[in-house]
């Protein structure tokens, strides 16, 4: 049989491989500021010798293996030495980072250049391809497993702790977790009221088509308007309130802090609730519900017994997409002097500290991305076992 | 004891139904049958007041339906649709348990109450009871809304097309069974259906309804052979004495005593003088295998070959089987009999050619059985 | 795809617009009715620029980032969709589910340490933001066509590109102007944000505002954010309904 080499290459993994490569050794692997705020000057990969080298190495090997390696076995190889270029760029960020301070005066600051985040960026896409041509669910979880301890360890001994963000975090750990808290119970209570406040709507939507066409209508209305301009909408009433009933703002109504955050969270959870709720319902087997009717279920109980948990799935759907949602909106909730990540976000602009947003930014990502994973998985457990197998 | 009194159901300038009065009598079972725009689902829905009368009232022993709390109404009857609207969400047997637990029985009742029930529908409850919808085919599906129907033992069963959603055969098969536990639970059904058939097999009582009026009701046999007027003649079909035959329970009219069996002896009856010319091969259980034709042995041929071995289920029929399939098979195996066997394959007689000429005359024994289990009827 | 838009249907979006931009011209009418609302407050509107400028910006904002979202998210998709693309669907479609569950204030965010303060990290944030949408809807619109008339045009003789030009396009442009909705008004929302990073446009007066707790301020962006998100949607909603939908 005639091989022909061309049409076994991964273009998926060897874009991402290539992207990496050329970004490594092109772009600034990191960024060297006298100070804080000060200016940066950029560095290539060479200062993070001898492990930049190996980084550089490791990266060829992986458009090696994209080009190379036949399909059937390319999945692990991908995953595998993709995984060992991930460690050799975590490690070389430390190197980088001590290379620099060694004679460097105590307030300069190493950060992640742009060639770093690129090779990033492609190291994920080989990542990708990789769990792509690798068929085993166990094989796959497994190399994700050992990636993550590796990485993590090269971070933590390589010397990652020298960089600014790092040094940020360090600097900042005393206000960072209880911000983290101060985030989760934001977004918490605005899914929560939104769950509470959005299903019985969306029963109510269902149930009657005029109040279907109001409540979406008017849900919908308030989902385009800009988080911010919502929360200053709630504000400037809510002050005036406070001011004209002096047992409201004993009562802790404030136009500041919690209240309008929540509010505003909540107003954002409505939709996709709502939304979720609706279609769940109208998902149900007609026939049951006829036939419920007729053996004499009341309203009630045909609603608790037969409708919500057969809806149950896409509810929970639309409350992982409020979830999300309300997870990044909670970040300009700082502006409504509620705390939150957005503290530092915002504190970072202000005073011109990059790191500082990043310490806000990457947080409430990896936050969104773990709610949406166990939202998920919770859609999973939701689905009730007569219904597995199907996909609605 | 079902009455309807003046019943009617108005639609803005329409009459779905119009002042419908006719009587169910205890333990019969009335098939309200029409073109569609009849009428007769929103009759049958008016019952367990899915749908709200604008006129007139449906009283259930004597008890306006109208002075019970609705709930409370239609956990007293069995209702069984088309769709058949299993909880997919639910076993089998939640699923059956459904009205016993609305009644509020206890775990224990309700346990033996779905083995019972699965059982009676043909269902073999330890196989059954844990399975989800989806994993039941459509028949099996129907059996199952047929069995939570029946759950709570409700006095009363309404029932919507509950056939409708399978293949012919399916069908024939569950309304076999249908006519099987009726006769064993003697319920009051009122059973709404488009097909004549079905009507002319399963009724004691056909109400045919037109534009939301009852134009006759009657049994099946009176309306077969003096429809009231053209358009009951026409909705029931040119093929009426055929149609008769279809409500002819084979066991009711066959022959018991036949010449069977096991294979080396067939032969010998086969030939015996004064015989029917042929004899039923069966096996050591007696079940059917096949027959010998008289003349094939006589030609001299060795025995294996005289004998004639049949695919039971098609040269055949089931004891529940009616007249009219009977005859159809008859014709289209080109005999003048055809042997009858139970669930398991064994042979129990016979039925012929002659069966089905009887039955077609009036004051036959075959009709007279049918008109004799369905009393006098208003009209 | 020729359209008949009747006079009719046209007037009542355009005298939206039309109020909007004199609503946002009225400088005048703003100061009085905040002076009236907040009697206590001074200056009542927000002094780096008029609303009709800071409106102005705001639309360049979304506008450009929309532009190139478009211009290179609609070809992206489409590639995704075509045999030499094909390779590429599953990660495109994994970025762009991956990318809709990043909070866009922390995308804007992370545009600052690579592309520091002003409009440009904005617009850069904003463009690849809005792309995960629009490339998400041209994937599910032009996947979404029926089988049954994608083959039948092939049937017919139409090659790829005019298959592509008359069939799927037009028949995926319901799903595809939906997507592009969604990335607009997301965009909206989130430029308003990137006022905080230097970006101008109407997030200024409110931000400002917060910052000196000037409510005037404060009214004087948000309502007019608000508008503008809401017409916004209104006129691609209107777009979107009046494109032909598929009879499935």
């Amino acid at each position: 049989m005639a091989e022909r080499p061309f049409s076994a290459v991964d273009p998926v993994a060897l874009s991402g491989s290539a992207l990496a490569l050329i970004g490594a050794m092109t772009l600034p692997f990191v960024e060297f500021r006298t100070s804080r705020i000060g200016i940066a000057t950029y560095h290539g990969i060479s200062v993070a010798a001898p492990v930049g080298y190996a980084l550089l190495v490791a990266l060829l090997a992986c458009v090696a293996v994209a080009v190379l390696v036949p399909p059937r076995t390319r999945g692990a190889w991908l995953k595998g030495v993709g995984g060992v270029a991930l460690v050799a760029l975590g490690w070389a960020l430390g190197v980088a980072a001590s290379h620099l301070l060694t004679d460097a005066s105590s307030i300069s600051r190493v950060s992640t250049g742009a060639g770093a985040w690129v090779a990033l960026v492609g190291l994920a896409i080989v990542e990708f391809a990789g769990s792509q041509a690798l068929p085993s669910r166990g094989a796959r979880l497994a190399f994700d497993a050992a990636i993550v301890v590796a990485l993590a360890a090269a971070l933590v001994l390589g010397g990652a702790e020298q960089l600014s963000l790092a040094r940020e975090y360090a600097a900042n750990v005393a206000e960072f977790w209880p911000e983290v808290a101060r985030h989760l119970e934001l977004a918490g209570a605005g899914v929560g009221f939104g769950v509470l406040l959005g299903v019985p709507l969306g029963v109510l939507a269902w149930r009657s088509s005029r109040a279907q066409r109001v409540v979406l209508g008017v849900v919908g209305v308030i989902q385009t308007i800009p988080s911010l301009a919502l929360i200053g909408l709630l504000i400037a009433p809510l002050a005036a309130l406070r001011v004209a009933s002096p047992l409201l703002a004993s009562l802790g109504l404030s136009g500041i802090g919690a209240t309008p955050a929540v509010i505003a969270l909540t107003l954002y959870a409505l939709l996709p609730v709502v939304r979720g709720t609706y279609v769940g319902l109208a998902e149900v087997d007609p026939g049951a519900i006829e036939a419920g009717r007729g053996m004499g279920m009341s309203p009630t109980q045909l609603l608790l017994r037969v409708e919500m948990p057969l809806a149950l799935p896409l509810l929970v759907d639309g409350i992982r997409t409020a979830a999300v949602l309300d997870i990044g909106i909670a970040s300009v909730m700082f502006f409504a002097g509620a705390g939150g990540l957005g503290v530092f976000i915002f504190e970072g602009v202000g005073q011109v500290a990059p790191d500082l947003t990043l310490l806000g930014a990457l947080p409430v990502i990896v936050l969104a991305l773990i709610a949406d994973g166990l939202l998920r998985a919770l859609r999973e457990a939701s689905v009730s076992p007569g219904l597995r197998g199907e996909q609605s | 004891m079902i009455r309807f009194e003046q019943l009617t159901k108005r639609y803005d300038d329409r009459l779905a139904v119009d002042h419908l009065s006719l009587e169910v009598p205890d333990g019969r079972v009335c098939v309200l049958i029409g073109p569609s725009g009849s009428g007769k689902t929103t009759t049958l829905r008016m019952i367990n007041r899915l749908i709200e009368p604008t006129g007139g009232r449906v009283l259930i022993d004597g008890r306006d339906t109208a002075s019970l709390p609705t709930e409370e109404l239609r956990r007293s009857l069995g209702y069984a649709i088309q769709s058949v609207g299993l909880f997919p969400h639910f076993t089998v047997a939640e699923n059956v348990a459904t009205v016993p637990r609305l009644l509020r029985w206890d775990k224990q009742r309700i346990r033996e109450r779905v083995r019972e029930v699965l059982a009676l529908v043909g269902l073999e409850p330890d196989d059954y009871a844990a399975r989800y919808p989806r994993q039941l085919s459509g028949g099996e599906a129907q059996r199952v809304g047929v069995a939570r129907a029946l759950a709570a033992d409700p006095p009363v069963l309404l029932m919507d097309e509950p056939f409708g959603a399978v293949d012919p055969l399916t069908r024939g098969r569950l309304q076999g069974e249908f006519a099987r536990i009726q006769r064993e639970l003697r319920k009051t059904v009122v059973f709404v259906t488009h097909d004549v058939d079905e009507a002319i097999r399963l009724a004691d009582l056909i109400a045919i309804m037109r534009d939301g009026r009852l134009v006759q009701y009657d049994t099946p046999e009176t309306i077969l052979d003096h429809p009231a007027d053209g358009f009951v003649h026409d909705f029931v079909g040119a093929d009426r004495a055929l149609k008769r035959l279809g409500r002819v329970r084979v066991a009711d009219v066959m022959r018991a005593d036949v010449p069977h069996a096991a294979a080396e002896d067939a032969a010998a009856l086969a030939k015996r003088d004064g015989g029917a010319g042929y004899a039923y091969v069966v096996d050591a259980e007696g079940r059917l295998l096949g027959w010998v034709d008289a003349r094939m042995v006589r030609e001299g041929r060795p025995c294996e070959e005289a004998v004639t071995r049949v695919r039971v289920e098609e040269a055949s029929v089931g004891v529940d089987a009616t007249l009219k399939e009977a005859l159809s098979r008859m014709l289209g195996f080109g005999f003048r009999a055809i042997p009858v066997v139970d669930d398991a394959g064994v042979l129990l007689g016979e039925v012929g050619l002659d069966a089905a000429e009887a039955a077609t005359e009036p004051g036959s024994r075959a009709s007279q059985l049918r008109e004799r289990s369905a009393d006098g009827a208003p009209r | 795809m020729t359209r008949r838009t009747p006079l009719r249907r046209l007037l009542p979006p355009a005298l939206a617009v039309v109020g909007f931009a004199w609503l946002v011209s009225a400088q005048w009418l703003w100061a009085r009715v905040l002076a009236t609302l907040y009697p206590g407050e001074s200056p009542v509107l927000f002094p780096a620029g008029t609303l009709a400028q800071l409106t102005v910006r705001h639309l360049q904002l979304v506008g450009i980032s929309s532009a190139i979202t478009i211009a290179v998210g609609l070809p992206l998709g489409i590639w995704a969709t075509r045999r030499s693309g094909r390779a590429f669907r599953e990660i495109i479609v994994a970025a762009a589910d991956v990318g809709q569950t990043f909070p866009p204030v922390a995308v804007l965010a992370l545009s600052m340490p690579l592309l520091g303060l002003g409009a440009l990290p904005t617009i850069v944030a904003l463009f690849l933001y809005g792309l995960f949408p629009v490339v998400s809807g041209t994937i599910a619109g032009i996947e979404g066509v029926p089988r049954p008339i994608v083959d039948a045009a092939g049937g017919m003789g139409m090659d790829a590109g005019q298959l592509l030009r008359r069939v799927e396009l037009p028949l995926a442009s319901r799903v595809i102007l939906a997507g592009i909705r969604i990335s607009v008004i997301v965009n909206v929302g989130t430029a308003t944000v990137g006022a905080a990073f230097g970006a101008g446009g109407l997030g200024g007066p409110i931000v400002g505002g917060l910052l000196v707790q000037n409510m005037a301020f404060i009214t004087e962006g948000a309502v007019t954010a608000a508008l503008l998100a809401i017409l916004l949607d209104a006129l691609l909603a209107a777009l979107e309904g009046s494109v032909v939908p598929v009879a499935t």
